[in-house]
This record gives C-alpha cells, sequence and structure tokens, in this order.
C-alpha cells in the first residue's frame, strides 16, 4: 500500500528543493539588485542608469509573479526542452518552477532588506565600508531570520505549485492525489497522499521557524 | 583639523530645500566644537558632509589637508575609517555580539579575525564594557549601546570623531556618562570631536566653541564662555535661557521683582574669567554697601564654572559705580 507513494513523495521532494535551490541563487541576487539600485543611500549617487535598472527589473518580477504557472509551463517548453533534453518529466518541470519561484523569493528579499535599520547602513558607510560590505555583512546578515523564513515560504510555494506540474507527468503527490486518488475515486488515496503533503509543508515551516528564531537576536 | 570652506547643499525632494548654506567653520585639532540648533537647521546634513555621507553642491570640506569633495571609492572609504562616528541611535549591528560590533571596522579594512579581535577586546576593557563583549546589543541599556558605538567609532584610531546627536535619546544622568567619556577620551588621545545637538546644555558641559544654525546657515560663532555669558542673536538667547535656570527669564524677573519691589535688582551673567575670584565680596567691601544674593545658577563646564546670578541692592545705593565695577571685571550687567 504505501510503496506506491514512495516515487511520488520523492518526487515532491525532488520539485521543491531543486527549483527552490535555483530560486533562492536568482532570487537574491535579482532582490539585492532591486533594493540597492533602489536606495540613493547605498550607492550615495543618484544616476539615471540605478533608476532604469530598478524599474525594470521591479516590472520584471512584477510580471513573472502574474503570469499563471501552468501558461508558465506551455510558454517555456522549447526552453524546458533545450535545458534538460525533454518537455516531460520531473525534470522538465523544474525549469518553469524556477521562473515562477524566482520573482516571488526575490520580492520577499526586498522586503526583509527593507527592514533593515537605515541607521546601520549609515553607520557602516560610515565606517568604511563598501556596497560588497554592506550587502554580505549588513544587508544579508541583519535580515538572516526574515531571509530564512522568507526560504521556508518560498518552499512551501512550490510543494503546492508543483502538484500543477503534473500537467506534464511531473509526477509528485500532488498528482498523485488528483489521479489516483480524486480521478479514480480512491479516497483512501488521495487522503493519504493529501496527509503526506500536509507532514511536508509542517516539515519544512518547523524548520523554518526554529532556524529563522535561532539567528533572531533582536 | 577639519575646514569647512563655503559648502551648500539643496535637497529637491518635495520642493526646494536649502539645508546648508553657505557654511564655513574650523574645528581646530583637539578641539571639542559643538554644532546647535532646532531640528530642520542643517546641522544633521552639514555633519554627514564631513565624512561625504552627503556630497555636498559647493563648497570644500578639508580634513587633515585632504579635500573630502574630491574623494571617491576607496580613497574615501579610506579617509572615513579615520573619521568615526557615532549617532542618536547607536546604530549597531543586532547580529554581531558587543567584540563583534567593535571588531566590525577593522573587518570592513580587511584586519585578520584575531588581531582584531584583540584590538577590541582591549579597547571594551578600557571603556568598561569587558564583561558584556559576547552579549547581543539587544540586553544592552543605552548608555551600553552608546559605548560600544563610541568603542566602534575609537578603534580604527580615527583623528576626528563625528556625534550625531550622541546623547539626545538617553537620560540625564547616562548623558553626563557619555558626555565625560567623551570629554575623556578627547582629553587623552587628543581627538578632535565635532558635535552636533539640539540640546544647548550638552554644548555648555564638555565643548571648547561652538556655532550656532538656523535655516542652513551659521548664525554665531564663539567659546562656549563667550557665546553663553554674551548671545548675540535671539535665537543664540533663547537656545540658552532654557538652559540657565531651566525657567523663563522673563518670568523670574517678574517674580523677583513682585518679591523685592524696592530696591535694585541686577542679572549677572558670569564668564570662566572672573567666577573664581571673590567678586561680589571685594566690590561691596570697596563701595561699602551690602549685596544680597537672590538667586544663582553656575554650573560646570570646561573651563570652570559659569553662570548666572541675581543680585538685590538697597534702594538707596547709587548702582552706577556697582555695574561699571563688575563690567570692569569681565561680568556682564542687566538691571530688571
Amino acid at each position: 500500500m504505501f510503496s506506491q507513494f514512495i516515487d511520488p513523495f520523492f518526487e515532491t521532494v525532488y520539485l521543491t528543493i531543486v527549483p527552490l535551490l535555483f530560486s533562492v541563487l536568482f532570487g537574491s541576487i535579482i532582490g539585492t539588485v532591486i533594493y540597492v539600485t533602489g536606495s540613493r543611500l547605498i550607492l550615495q549617487s543618484d544616476k539615471k542608469i540605478f533608476r532604469v535598472i530598478n524599474r525594470v527589473a521591479d516590472a520584471l518580477v512584477n510580471i513573472c509573479r502574474s503570469i499563471p504557472y501552468l501558461i508558465l509551463i506551455v510558454w517555456l517548453l522549447p526552453v524546458t526542452n533545450f535545458l534538460t533534453g525533454s518537455i516531460i518529466g520531473t525534470k522538465a518541470a523544474v525549469p518553469a518552477l524556477v521562473v515562477s519561484a524566482t520573482p516571488f523569493f526575490a520580492r520577499m528579499v526586498v522586503i526583509a532588506f527593507s527592514e533593515v535599520d537605515k541607521g546601520v547602513i549609515e553607520a557602516s558607510l560610515a565606517l568604511g565600508g563598501d556596497l560588497k560590505d554592506i550587502i554580505f555583512n549588513v544587508l544579508i546578515r541583519e535580515s538572516k531570520p526574515a531571509l530564512i523564513s522568507s526560504v521556508a515560504v518560498t518552499a512551501i510555494n512550490l510543494v503546492s505549485y508543483s502538484a500543477m506540474a503534473g500537467a506534464i507527468g511531473a509526477g509528485g503527490l500532488g498528482f498523485e492525489a488528483f489521479q489516483y486518488g480524486f480521478a479514480r475515486r480512491n479516497d483512501e488515496l488521495m487522503f493519504i497522499a493529501t496527509i503526506l503533503i500536509v507532514i511536508i509543508v509542517f516539515a519544512i515551516q518547523i524548520v523554518g521557524d526554529t532556524l529563522a528564531h535561532r539567528t533572531d537576536k533582536r | 583639523m577639519i575646514e569647512i570652506r563655503n559648502v551648500s547643499k539643496t535637497f529637491h525632494t518635495n520642493g526646494e530645500i536649502k539645508a546648508v548654506d553657505d557654511v564655513s567653520l574650523t574645528v581646530a585639532d583637539g578641539e571639542i566644537f559643538g554644532i546647535v540648533g532646532y531640528s530642520g537647521a542643517g546641522k544633521s546634513t552639514l555633519i554627514r558632509m564631513v565624512n561625504q555621507l552627503e556630497r555636498c553642491d559647493s563648497g570644500a570640506i578639508f580634513v587633515n589637508g585632504t579635500d573630502m569633495t574630491e574623494l571617491k571609492g576607496e580613497e574615501l572609504r579610506k579617509k572615513r575609517r579615520k573619521i568615526g562616528m557615532i549617532f542618536q541611535h547607536f546604530d549597531l549591528l543586532w547580529s554581531m555580539s558587543v567584540l563583534e560590533n567593535i571588531a566590525f571596522p577593522l573587518k570592513l579594512a580587511g584586519m585578520p579575525k584575531e588581531e582584531r579581535f584583540k584590538k577590541a577586546s582591549d579597547l571594551a576593557e578600557k571603556l568598561g564594557l569587558k564583561d558584556k563583549i559576547n552579549d547581543y546589543p539587544r540586553s544592552l541599556s543605552g548608555g551600553q549601546k552608546q559605548r560600544v558605538a563610541i568603542a566602534r567609532a575609537l578603534v580604527s584610531d580615527p583623528d576626528i570623531l563625528l556625534c550625531d546627536e550622541a546623547t539626545s535619546a538617553l537620560d540625564p544622568k547616562t548623558t553626563d556618562d557619555i558626555l565625560k567619556l567623551l570629554a575623556d577620551i578627547n582629553k587623552e588621545y587628543g581627538l578632535t570631536i565635532l558635535m552636533i545637538t539640539h540640546q544647548m546644555e550638552t554644548v555648555q558641559k564638555i565643548c571648547h566653541r561652538l556655532a550656532v544654525m538656523a535655516d542652513g546657515k551659521v548664525i554665531e560663532v564663539g567659546t562656549v564662555s563667550k557665546i553663553f555669558a554674551d548671545p548675540q542673536n535671539d535665537l543664540t538667547k533663547k537656545l540658552i535661557q532654557t538652559v540657565d535656570t531651566g525657567l523663563d527669564v522673563a518670568k523670574m524677573a517678574q517674580e523677583l521683582k513682585e518679591h523685592y519691589p524696592e530696591g535694585h535688582l541686577l542679572r549677572l551673567s558670569f564668564t570662566q574669567e572672573t567666577s573664581g575670584k571673590p567678586l561680589l565680596y571685594e566690590i561691596a567691601k570697596k563701595l561699602d554697601i551690602s549685596v544680597n544674593i537672590v538667586s544663582a545658577n553656575i554650573k560646570n563646564t570646561q573651563f570652570g564654572p559659569l553662570g548666572v546670578m541675581y543680585i538685590h541692592i538697597e534702594k538707596r545705593v547709587e548702582i552706577a559705580a556697582i555695574i561699571s565695577e563688575l563690567t570692569n571685571q569681565g561680568v556682564k550687567v542687566e538691571v530688571i
């Protein structure tokens, strides 16, 4: 009975962790670019080029966040084919998941950085810090609890998105619950698959909260 | 030495605001210089121009001979490391321990971990923070936080310390402790201190010289003793009066007049040259009159006692001679 959940379980884990790694990496970069180009204090300049970069990156994030995930999968088919060599299966769901989770995480990064005390940024500049110092020693360090929570929220989003990735044969618990549980009227199977998803979500939230709490020295 | 030459700065957000308007000031080596004014006077922008957190529209700022307005990039950051700065809200990194906070500027300068922690803990010990070095800022009091901020500002052996309303968020007792610490540092290291504050009392306690700012302009500059004894500008007078007695001077005069309807009431302002002497006694003896001190407010400053005294003299006495005697001794006399 339970053996049939093993594959979907690991598919869901895969569809959460792999896109999460890419989204956190790209999202951090994009979020940092948006925050820094929007801060006259950090740049110590108000050149027009920075404002342009800021607007463009900001708009890009909003656009990508508005496209429904299923549409994104369809639009990205050529890219997916190029990157993974296939347009179906678990791996093929990753690019679309990354594209949908990256702007979300980028926005969370901007919000987390905005919470950092401007006075601390100013003090760090006064003490001789450069842009690299401000990003790594001040922004990321001071907003670490918020960033950890953002990773957790993004991971949970990916768990729910991954259910839709079943449309291109990615598998996963969500697809299992729908295809074999709901469509074949196997209530028990649907229930167990759903419970497993709930457990994954809880696990992510608990780990996220614990880590965030531990790093919070405020 | 800090030499501010004709600097101006206009902000263009929400219309045009001339924050700093053609200001020139010189702060000598080893001096504690205070800039006083109400909020919005431009003092905050001015002090940020010294380390170029705010760029100037025009003018030049020389710090030990280097024009700060010409510096960029790494050159500017190197120079900033020689200019310490402390802030009203301390601005410590909450994610770092006290030791890490103090060592932070050295980290920015690329000093190896062991070396910078050694230097930071030596300084922490000196400032009475030894048993706090592993704590995080959240567990410190306001005064302790400012001590950590001072240590952080001093750790890279700066030539100059900028204080941005450094005691405005502290209670009176803690304020005095921090001011005393700053005065001690100034004496021990010969550190030049430039501070801005809206509290005249702060300036009176530790500054050698001060400038009063209003609407982006410097309206009065001079030694603390001179400005307190003989303020020229109305705003300066207003600022000083809040310190003098903690009371409204006009109200004080009114009350004394009601209390002493007969005779003469004089308001004497003492400067450091006169306060040490038994001046009133000498004059009273010389002119053979009796002088009644009805109210006195003498404060200790960097230069010794300074203050204001109200005296009452009997009606029959001719006060012209007393006024001229006192004026000759450098006391400012006003008849009320």
